[in-house]
């Protein structure tokens, strides 16, 4: 366990209060005290210390975790449980338990340099001022990426953009860590930045954390240069893990949607507590019903609010509550539109001043 | 005997009785040093499910532990002869809430804020405060009279707790105590339930006082540069009449832990005490406020403040709240270890109690701190140690010893709210000495099979470094 090593005395933090049960979304969906991150913790020391042995199950286990930090956000000893499990699944994957899915998106990111190994995507290349990461789950919607291009240059940004490959964050939090040490190499060849601006939270995240490059998401940098609009909407704000617990940006989303004329009405869980999409972590592609019945009770949530418009800032969130808003369209009757907030963004420039 | 899994799946369905060795892990340990294994988990939804579970156990003396969150720090839930844990998380429903009678039903899995959270529209809450209330079920708060930082003004679960209906160990089905605020004569066996730590029946419904949620707060915080001082001042605050809602201690070790983690700028003092008066009218809250500030001065206490003002008490409360995790960052290579987690003692008695515990940490390598609902004679500690190492281990077993040895000579008892399970069991007995053939024949009386989470309290193996093995790996000496 040659990943879980490294982390004895950080498992040893963890008083196993199970604090982390309040809102996790694996444990309120399925119950077992082995679905929480207080369960994953403990099976994570119980694979270090040899006190059960790797198996398929265990793996299920510990690869159904949407990685939203809401453990992180609660936890009394501030233990790092999100390492912990990443670590865990490293492990598990040397010793043979990744899952087949994961194995794909892996292999695509080794030979396109993209996670859906599509060969299509073209990075939209320019010469500038300010590199830019565009992250793959944009590259491969480019009318949403040309938009939100558009919309910074319209604020004034000259941007810079090179023929991009994959972060690698799926490498690191599927546990393919050896794959993500080859590709750590290849990936600072093609991103050599200490500085940018990136349009995708996790990527955001990961080029802070994986690289130590200042990276600004959208989100910290638009708020002074946008004119007021009066789009006169009233939404919901679906606030991304990565961008509230992960980078504290919380604010900026708000004040921006306030800025152009969009009042938010909040959920019940919000900001740094916000529900979880139930999109992250992998268990969007080895379980999806899992994923689904999370994104789900974000949705119903987001009803309980009397608006009919969820807004959110990452592609993830976007794709799987949309998935769920069209469910429960289809089964209740019950309208909820999900939208990017660059598509908000985008109504509001054109719309202009006030 | 192994339980026979497709036996409880038949039961429960098969998605809720598990024996894989992943889930048995798991519930082997909670939130205490120790750890066992169960040969199987099973969630029952019903009572009647409880009740065949029951049946089936007794028959074939298999051992069952009800278990809520496993959140206690003694090792309540820890199955030390194995056998079946009974996760009781999926009752959860809210039966009845009837706030012209203050009362509620409730089924034991629901969790105490979630019953909170229904309560608050009908203008009432559930009394006891737990910091573990956003976990820990009503089952294991009665399982071991759970109590809080309010507990100074409004009891533990003990005292807002009316009736229940509970499962024997024989898988029969009975009710206990009333509906009613008041009742008289009879042994009151719902009482007996309350703090039984899961070993006479397993409580399948429980009705609740409420009471109405107050509609002023204020608290303040006071600065001690001795010990003694503060310690005079609370029992000053509790003997003077005055009913606070709060009166929190915080000693040095505490202080400089959460100024080391949080860069609070708290006064390196030798205590801050930090209290809370509510009620429904403003009046009286700041009359009771301004007391215990002219209290607290009489007895040398500085720089206090006091705000009614939700931001600033929060800020006030800051320190408090975070204490947990600034212990356990303490230092590198230690962990904050539940030992020696509560104890209560005559409020006159806290300061000695305070500085006796330190003396007693420093006598035995381990750091330790005290903090607590002092306003109800209530310490905690936790033992920060480098738990790997074996001697630390031995370090803190005497530590635990003298502490107790201390509490009980002072005329303490072992537990004021987390309970005994295992890891107090030993200062408990002692201290219990001549009324344990007592429980043990109420014990007998109840479970004849003594399969309900046998072996805790009075029946506890005397030493608990080798009660169950320990969930750390312990490496070198
Ligand atoms: C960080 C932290 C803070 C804490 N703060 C407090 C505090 O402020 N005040 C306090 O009093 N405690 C506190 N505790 C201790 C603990 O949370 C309480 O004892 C709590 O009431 C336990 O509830 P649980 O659901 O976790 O029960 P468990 O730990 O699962 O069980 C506790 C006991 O109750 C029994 N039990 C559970 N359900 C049933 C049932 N349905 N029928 C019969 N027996 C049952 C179990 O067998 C066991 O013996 C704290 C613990 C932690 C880790």
């Amino acid at each position: 366990m040659g990943y879980l090593n490294k982390l004895e005395q950080e498992m040893n933090t963890c008083i196993r209060c199970a604090y982390c049960f309040e809102e996790c979304p694996v444990f309120n969906e399925q119950g077992w005290d082995s679905d929480g991150a207080r369960g994953k913790v403990i099976l994570s020391y119980g694979l270090l210390s040899g006190e059960i042995e790797p198996s398929r199950y265990i793996a299920d286990k510990l690869f159904q975790c949407t990685c939203c930090r809401d453990c992180v956000e609660r936890c009394p000893s501030n233990v790092r449980v999100v390492d912990i499990i990443s670590s865990a699944r490293a492990d598990l994957v040397d010793a043979g338990f990744a899952s087949e899915t994961h194995k794909y998106v892996i292999e695509n990111i080794k030979n396109t340099g993209n996670i859906y190994g599509d060969t299509e995507v073209t990075s939209p290349v320019r010469e500038g001022e300010t590199p830019l990461f565009i992250g793959c789950q944009y590259l491969s919607r480019p009318n949403k990426t040309k938009r939100y291009i558009k919309i910074l240059e319209k604020l004034g940004f000259d941007l810079h953009i090179q023929k991009e490959i994959c972060c690698g964050f799926p490498m690191e939090i599927l546990g393919f860590r050896k794959d993500f040490e080859a590709h750590k190499e290849k990936f600072l060849k093609s991103f050599p930045y200490k500085e940018a601006i990136a349009f995708c939270p996790t990527c955001t995240v990961f080029l802070k954390e994986g690289y130590g490059i200042d990276v600004k998401h959208i989100m910290q940098v638009i708020l002074e240069k946008l004119p007021e609009a009066d789009l006169g909407l009233k939404v919901t704000y679906h606030d991304p893990c990565d961008l509230s617990r992960g980078l504290g940006i919380i604010d900026e989303p708000r004040k921006i949607l306030e800025k152009l004329g969009v009042e938010v009405v909040e959920m019940k869980r919000n900001k740094a507590q916000s529900g979880c999409c139930g999109g992250g972590g992998g268990i969007l592609m080895s379980d999806s019903s899992l994923s689904d019945r999370i994104a789900l009770n974000r949705i119903k949530e987001a009803m309980d609010t009397g608006v009919d418009t969820l807004v959110t800032s990452c592609p993830t969130c976007e794709q799987v509550l949309k998935k769920a808003a069209k469910e429960i369209g289809e089964r209740e009757g019950k309208n909820m539109v999900v939208r990017n907030i660059e598509d908000i963004l985008w109504k509001g420039l054109k719309k202009g001043g006030k | 005997m192994k339980p026979d899994i497709e036996g409880l799946k038949a039961i429960v369905g098969k998605n809720n009785a598990s024996d894989e060795i992943a889930d048995l892990y798991v519930y082997s340990s909670d939130a205490s040093v120790h750890q066992a294994m169960p040969s199987a988990v099973v969630r029952p939804k019903t009572h009647e499910e409880v009740q065949e579970i029951m049946r089936y156990a007794d028959k074939n003396k298999i051992p069952v532990v009800p278990r809520g969150a496993g959140s206690g720090m003694s090792g309540h839930a820890v199955p030390i002869d194995g056998g079946i844990v009974l996760d009781m998380k999926r009752m959860n429903r809210i039966l009845d809430i009837r706030p012209e009678d203050v009362i509620c039903k409730v089924e034991p899995g629901i969790v105490n804020d979630e019953l909170n959270r229904v309560l608050r529209p009908f203008g009432f809450f559930f009394p006891p405060t737990p910091s573990s209330g956003n976990i820990c079920t009503i089952g294991g708060m009665i399982g071991t009279n759970a109590s809080g930082n309010r507990a100074v003004k409004y009891g533990a679960t003990r005292d807002s707790l009316l009736g229940m209906k509970v499962v024997l160990a024989n898988g029969e089905l009975v009710t206990l105590g009333t509906n009613t605020r008041v009742e008289a004569s009879g042994y009151q066996l719902a009482r007996l339930m309350v703090g039984s730590e899961g070993t006479l029946g397993v409580v399948v419904e429980a009705t609740l006082l409420i009471s109405p949620l107050p509609k002023y707060r204020a608290m303040g915080m006071v600065n001690f540069s001795r010990l003694e001082e503060a310690g005079r001042a609370i029992s000053n605050i509790i003997s003077a009449g005055v009913v606070p809602s709060m009166v929190e201690l915080m000693d040095n070790v505490a202080i400089t832990a959460v100024n080391k983690a949080l860069d609070l700028g708290l006064p390196d003092v030798a205590a801050i005490v930090i209290f809370e008066c509510n009620g429904m009218v403003k009046g009286t809250v700041d009359h009771d406020m301004e007391s215990i500030k002219k209290i607290c001065e009489g007895h040398n206490g500085t720089g206090i403040k006091v705000s009614d003002d939700p931001g600033e008490m929060a800020r006030i409360y800051a320190g408090r709240k975070k204490l947990f995790p600034s212990l356990s960052k303490y230092r590198e290579g230690l962990a904050c270890v539940s030992l020696a987690d509560d104890m209560a003692v005559p409020i006159s008695k806290i300061a000695d109690c305070v500085h006796e515990i330190h003396e007693i940490a420093k006598r035995n390598n381990v750091i330790m701190s005290a903090y607590g609902h002092c306003g109800a004679g209530l310490i905690h500690t936790k033992i920060l140690m480098d738990p790997t190492k074996k001697s630390q281990w031995e370090d803190a077993k005497r530590a635990v010893k003298q502490v107790y040895e201390y509490v009980h000579r002072i005329g303490g008892t072992t537990s004021g709210e987390h309970g005994i399970a295992l890891s107090k069991a030993p200062s408990w007995k002692e201290e219990k000495r001549d009324s344990l053939e007592m429980m043990r024949a109420i014990k007998r009386a109840l479970d004849p099979n003594n399969i309900l989470n046998p072996h805790k309290l009075m029946d506890a193996p005397d030493d608990w470094t080798t009660a169950t093995a320990l969930r750390y790996q312990v490496k070198g000496a």
